[in-house]
Formats: C-alpha cells, structure tokens, sequence
C-alpha cells in the first residue's frame, strides 16, 4: 500500500514537473505546478493518516488554500499578459535572462 | 637657528623673486601686461643688494651657515629639508649670478618692449633666475636637483620662447632632452647616495666621505654626477645642444650663458668636490674632458658665421677651460673663471643683441654685418672691453683668470701645458675675428655698408656698459674669490685632499706666485690670435670666404663629425623607440591582449544560450537544484 502511494504520487509529481519545464503554454506551466502541488497533498495525507498527525492534515488543509491562492495570482497574471499582446508561450518573456 | 633667526636677507633672496613673479602673472599681467617687467626689476635689485649683503660677512669673517628651514619630505626618522646654506661657493657665485642677471634683465627690459609675449617672457625669465638662485643656496642634493630640473624647465621654455618658429621649438626640444639625458645621470647619482649615505646633506656626506666612509661607491657617483655636469655646462658628450639654444631672445642667451644655465654644472661638480676628489682618477678624467672639449669648440667657434653662435662656442671652450681648471684641483680658479667669464660674456651677447636688434632681427652673422664702428660706438667700445678680457689681456678680468689656469696646466705639465695657450690664441682668434668682421669690416661679401645699423637706446646700452665695466674690473677680486672657496667646505677638517690645493690653513689663502713666464706666453699666444685675426680678416680680405663650400667647412659644420654620431645616435633610440611602440606595442603585446579578449568573447558567445531568459530554461534549473537539495537532505 505504502509503496503505491508513493509510485502514485511520484508518478503524478513527475508528470506536474515534466508539464512544468517541457511545455510552453503558460496554462498548461501552471497546471504542471498544481500537480505536483496536489501531488505532495496526497502523499501528505497517506503519511498523515499513517502516523496520526494532525500537524500534517492542518498543513495539507493549508497547502489546498495556498494551492487556490497561487492559481488565482497565476491565472491573473497570464491573463494580463494575454492582454497586453505579448501572448500566452513561455517564449515571449525573456526578461530573465542575465 | 630657528627660521627667525635666518638674516633678512636670505629670506629676501627666495621671497623678492617668488612675490615678484606672483605679483606679476596675477596682477601685472591681467592689469598691465606691458608693464610685468616693474615689480620684477624691483626683485632683481633687491636680491643683489641682498647676496652683497650676505656674501661680505662670508668674504670677512668666513661665517657661513646651512640651516634646515623646513622638512618637506619625512618618511620615518628620515627626511629630506628645505634648507639654506650660505657658504663660499654658493656665494662667489651667487654675487656674479645676481649682479650680471639683473643687468641682463635691464636690458631685456628695452630690448623685449613691444614682443607680444613681453609678460610672458619676463615671468619665465624671472623664473630661470629664481631656479639658479635656490640652486646656489641649496643645502642638500634633493633641493639642489629640485632647483637643477627648474633652470632646464626654465631654459627650456624661454630657447622655445618664439614658438611659431619651427627651429626655436626644435631647438628648445633638442636642449631640453640632451638635459633630460644628463639629469638622468643626477637622479642615478641622487639615488645612489640617498641609498648609500642614508642622507642628501652637503654636510654630512662631506663628513662621511672625510672619514671614510662609503668610498668604494664614489666613483660610480662621481662619474654620474660628471655626465649630469656635461649635459648642463655643454661638455663633450652632451654639448651640441648649447649652439642650438640661440633660438630664443638674446638676453635669454646671455642669461644662460652668463650667470644661470652652464654655471650650474660646474657648480654641481664644486659643490661635490670632496666626493669627486676622493677618487683619484676622475679630476683627471674631468680634466681631460675639459681641455678636449675646450679646444674643440674654439676650433670651431673660429669657423662660424653666426655671431650668437661663435659666442656660443666661446662658452663651450671656456667651460671646458673651468672644468681643466677643476681637474686640476684649482677649484678657486675655476670658480673664478665662472666669475670673469659671467661678465665678459654676458657682456658679448648683448653687444650682439644690440647689433641684431639694429638689424630687426634675432639673430645676425657676419654676412649681414660690417663696418658697424661708426653706427654704434658704445657698443664697439663695450664689445672691445669684453673681446680684450675674453682674449686674456692685461688688466682686463679675463687675464687675471686665464692666467690662473694656465699657470696650473703649466705647473701639472704635459699636454694641458700646451692646452693652455691653444686656447688662447683660437681664443682671441675667434672674438677678433668677429670683431674685426663685425665693425670694421667692409668687404663686399658682406651686406653691412647698405644695413644702415643705428646705436640701441639707453635702457640697452647702459646695462652693456656697466658689465663691459665689470669685466674691466674684477679681476682683482681673485683673491676674495679664491678666499671665499676656502670657506666652502667648512665643517671639513684642514688638509682636505680637494682645498688643500688651493688653500693650506684656515685663514691664509695660498695662491700660486706670478709667473712672468705664463704670462709672456699667454699674452704672446693671444696677441698672435689677434693678429691672425687681424690679418685674415682686414689685410688678406675675402679669407674668410674663400675655404667655405668645401670639405673643411663640411668638417666644421657637422663639429668634426660629432654631429653625425649625435644624429646616429638619437635615430637609433628612435629606431628603438619605433620598434616598442609599433612591434613590441601594437603587435605583440597588443595581439596578446586583444587575443585574450576575443576568445573570452567567443567563449561568452558559446555559453550564452544559459542565460537566454527563457522561463523553461529557468524551470531546469530550479528543479535541478531543487533535486540536489532534496538529495542531500535525504543523505
């Protein structure tokens, strides 16, 4: 059971980063993000109930919240940039670059 | 001796010049321009009534000073000072610097009026006099190479004073490096003996030296201090830049050949006498360097046309005359040339500034003259004295002087015995013959008769005067003269290797007998000069022309072909200055650099794609580290 949970979660959390780094739409990006977010929630409760710790459901009840909070920002963001025609690929902001 | 305890006057001998020059470039000059040459000619009248005043107590009583007034540079325990001394030498000549200086700058005063660059002129020729005067008062190496640098700066900018003409700067240039070439033998000097005697003192170096201290290390500073003294008083090596320095106005000419610029070298070696004749062999390499170059530029002064430029050849043989004098021991006697020599050439030049000036022109030679006698008698009468005392006649100053150094080339024997009266006969050779050309010539070569000279007035013919005086007279003065040198080396101990031949014991003054046998010759030899002279250029007319255009006068004009190894030399420090900027530089050490950049800048091209910006990229590396962390966390 134990070993499942973990093959699940690592399985889901992989797939959340590949979307994350490989993809180049800014939505399906921050759909890689919540992923792996809802992933490390998963494997959170799993060992939560495991150990009866309430700390850690407490955390995962804030992580949810967290999680809601930054898809919020996230999509806001993408839609100002939507907005001002610099479009939705990744490509087009480059203003990290050193 | 606190510095209220200096005399008045030795305050005034640095303060009259530098309030003097002040007062002139912030108020006369922006106010007045035409009129900077008052507060300055103030400063020259109280500056010699003040090294009068200084230099009687030192003739007297022989009470010299040398005081620190001020450490200007202190590192630790050590330190250099400002300081004054007021002693024999600095005084024997600081009196002839003072009174032929301010005469010249009297008649610098008529003879610049009008110049555009009057003020300018006067500044810096108030500076030349500043710098000679501290250079005499020094009391340690450092002030004295201080003041050394300032009368070449000095000279350098006043030979360069008509900077639109192309030789004036070419010449200007060519004396301030050939300067530059000799002071670079000063500063390895200085350097040696700040490394070696921990100190730049007059005092306490001769004091060292005495009792034997450091003496494997003088020889290398003698040398050094030698080749410096070449350059600066236009001894063999390094003389040829003086004939050049004609370039600038006439009274700069007088000045530095009179009292300022090539009185500083012999000074030097004066002033390191103890140093220099503690060493054996170098007064006879002095001498020797004296006398050959003492012949050779009477030899050529006696070809030359220019009239500035014979004089300036004069100086160069009577330089070389003092500096045989020097490596003869006889320091009193060459201080004493230096003396008579300020008058009666200062008095030369100016005789030949006036008679360029009743030309319109810088500069004049014998082509342009002739017959003159008529036109500018005080000027013929001045000149006269001054060729008289040049040429060694009795009672004039120069005899009194040349027959000194004869006497001691006589006595010391070989070959400088018959130096002696060479240079008395090229000697009276050379100034009669310019004379001869100058004012009594008529030939028709010459242009003098259709010239229409005229005498100059009396702001230049009364300072002439005075100094044709002077070389009249002084020559008496060879005992205060010689007197005061033996008080130039107080603190040493009688019997010092370099006075005691001039001077026995305190207070008596030994001076070598009159020899009727020098004086016949050297008189005789003059007088043979003079007839040449006279024959060459009044009987046998047209002489004078009639060898020029050939091989001789190629011989002459390069100065025996000195000039061609001068020239050969100086191209190849070009060609070696060529070869480091232009290969050495721009090819290799360029390529070096310029390769090092261009492979960091395509390594740079190579790796920029890291930071390109893209957010992917960005996201690689966050989960990279991110796996590094969690991997060492899970360790």
């Amino acid at each position: 059971m134990n070993l499942v949970v973990w093959c699940v979660t690592g399985l889901l959390f992989a797939a959340g980063l590949a979307m994350t780094v490989l993809r180049r739409q800014l939505l399906a990006m921050l759909l890689g993000i919540e992923l792996m977010v809802a992933a490390v929630n998963v494997a959170l409760v799993h060992q939560a109930c495991l150990l009866s710790d309430a700390q850690a459901l407490a955390a995962v009840l804030l992580i949810l919240a967290i999680a809601a909070a930054e898809a919020v920002v996230g999509l806001s963001l993408i839609l100002r940039a939507f907005r001002s025609d610099r479009g939705i690929e990744a490509g087009g902001f480059t203003e990290l670059h050193g | 001796m606190t510095p209220a305890q200096i005399p008045l006057e030795a305050w005034l001998l640095f303060a009259a010049p530098v309030s003097a020059i002040l007062f002139g470039f912030f108020v006369m000059r922006p106010l007045a321009p035409e009129k900077t040459h008052w507060p300055i000619l103030l400063s020259c009248v109280i500056v010699t009534i003040a090294s009068f005043r200084l230099a009687l107590p030192v003739l007297m009583t022989g009470q010299s000073f040398d005081k620190n007034i001020w450490q200007w540079a202190v590192a630790g325990d050590w330190g250099v000072a400002f300081g004054l001394r007021v002693d024999g030498p600095g005084m024997a000549v600081l009196t002839m610097v003072a009174f032929v200086g301010s005469l010249i700058h009297f008649y610098a005063a008529s003879y610049m009026k009008g110049d555009p660059g009057f003020s300018r002129f006067f500044l810096v020729f108030h500076l030349f006099f500043l710098a000679m005067i501290g250079l005499l008062t020094s009391n340690n190496y450092v002030q004295l190479y201080l003041f050394w640098e300032l009368v070449g700066l000095a000279s350098y900018l006043l030979v360069g004073f008509w900077f639109h003409k192309e030789s004036a700067r070419k010449a200007a240039l060519k004396a301030f490096l050939t300067n530059r070439v000799g002071d670079f033998g000063f500063l390895l000097a200085l350097l040696f003996i700040l490394s070696i005697f921990k100190t730049s003192h007059f005092n306490q170096i001769y004091f060292l030296v005495d009792k034997g201290f450091h003496l494997e290390a003088l020889p290398v500073i003698g040398v050094l201090l030698l080749w410096a003294a070449c350059a600066k008083s236009a001894q063999f090596p390094l003389y040829f830049w003086l004939p050049d320095a004609m370039e600038g106005p006439t009274p700069t000419s007088a000045l530095m050949h009179a009292a300022t610029m090539v009185t500083a070298g012999v000074f030097l070696l004066v002033r390191s006498w103890p140093l220099i004749s503690a060493v054996e062999w170098l007064p006879h390499l002095i001498a020797a360097i004296g006398a050959f170059t003492a012949v050779g530029a009477a030899l050529i002064a006696c070809t030359k046309k220019d009239l500035k430029r014979i004089l300036a050849y004069s100086t160069v043989s009577h330089l070389g005359l003092m500096m045989l004098a020097l490596g003869l021991n006889q320091v009193g006697t060459a201080v004493f040339h230096l003396f008579t020599h300020g008058f009666f050439k200062a008095t030369l030049f100016l005789c030949a500034g006036n008679i360029a000036h009743a030309l319109h022109q810088s500069t004049a030679n014998v082509d342009e003259v002739g017959g003159f006698r008529k036109a500018m008698p005080w000027t013929y009468a001045c000149f006269l004295l001054a060729a008289l005392s040049l040429a060694g006649v009795w009672p004039f100053a120069g005899f009194f002087s040349k027959d000194a150094i004869l006497d001691a080339a006589w006595h010391h024997g070989g070959v400088y015995a018959f130096v002696g009266p060479l240079i008395s006969t090229l000697s009276a050779f050379y100034i009669f013959r310019m004379f001869f050309l100058t004012f009594h010539g008529s030939r028709q070569e010459q242009k003098g008769l259709s010239a229409h000279p005229h005498e100059a007035g009396f702001g230049q013919v009364a300072p002439v005067l005075l100094l044709a005086i002077g070389a009249l007279v002084v020559g008496p003065l060879r005992h205060g003269v010689t007197r005061l040198m033996f008080f130039g080396f107080q603190g040493l101990p009688t019997g010092w290797p370099g006075v005691s031949g001039t001077l026995n014991l305190p207070g008596e003054v030994f001076l070598p007998e009159f020899n009727w046998a020098v004086f016949a010759l050297g008189t005789g030899m003059a007088a043979l000069g003079a007839a040449g002279a006279y024959y060459l250029t009044m009987v046998d007319a047209g002489w004078d022309w009639r060898w020029r255009g050939g091989t001789v006068e190629r011989v002459f004009e390069s100065d025996f072909g000195w000039k061609k190894v001068v020239d050969a030399v100086v191209r190849g420090v070009v060609g070696f200055a060529r070869f480091v900027g232009g290969v050495l530089d721009k090819t290799w050490w360029d390529g070096l650099i310029e390769g090092g950049a261009s492979s960091a800048r395509a390594l740079s091209e190579r790796l920029s794609f890291l930071s390109a910006g893209r957010l992917n990229d960005s996201l690689w590396w966050m989960a990279a580290g991110a796996a590094l962390l969690l991997g060492r966390a899970l360790r």
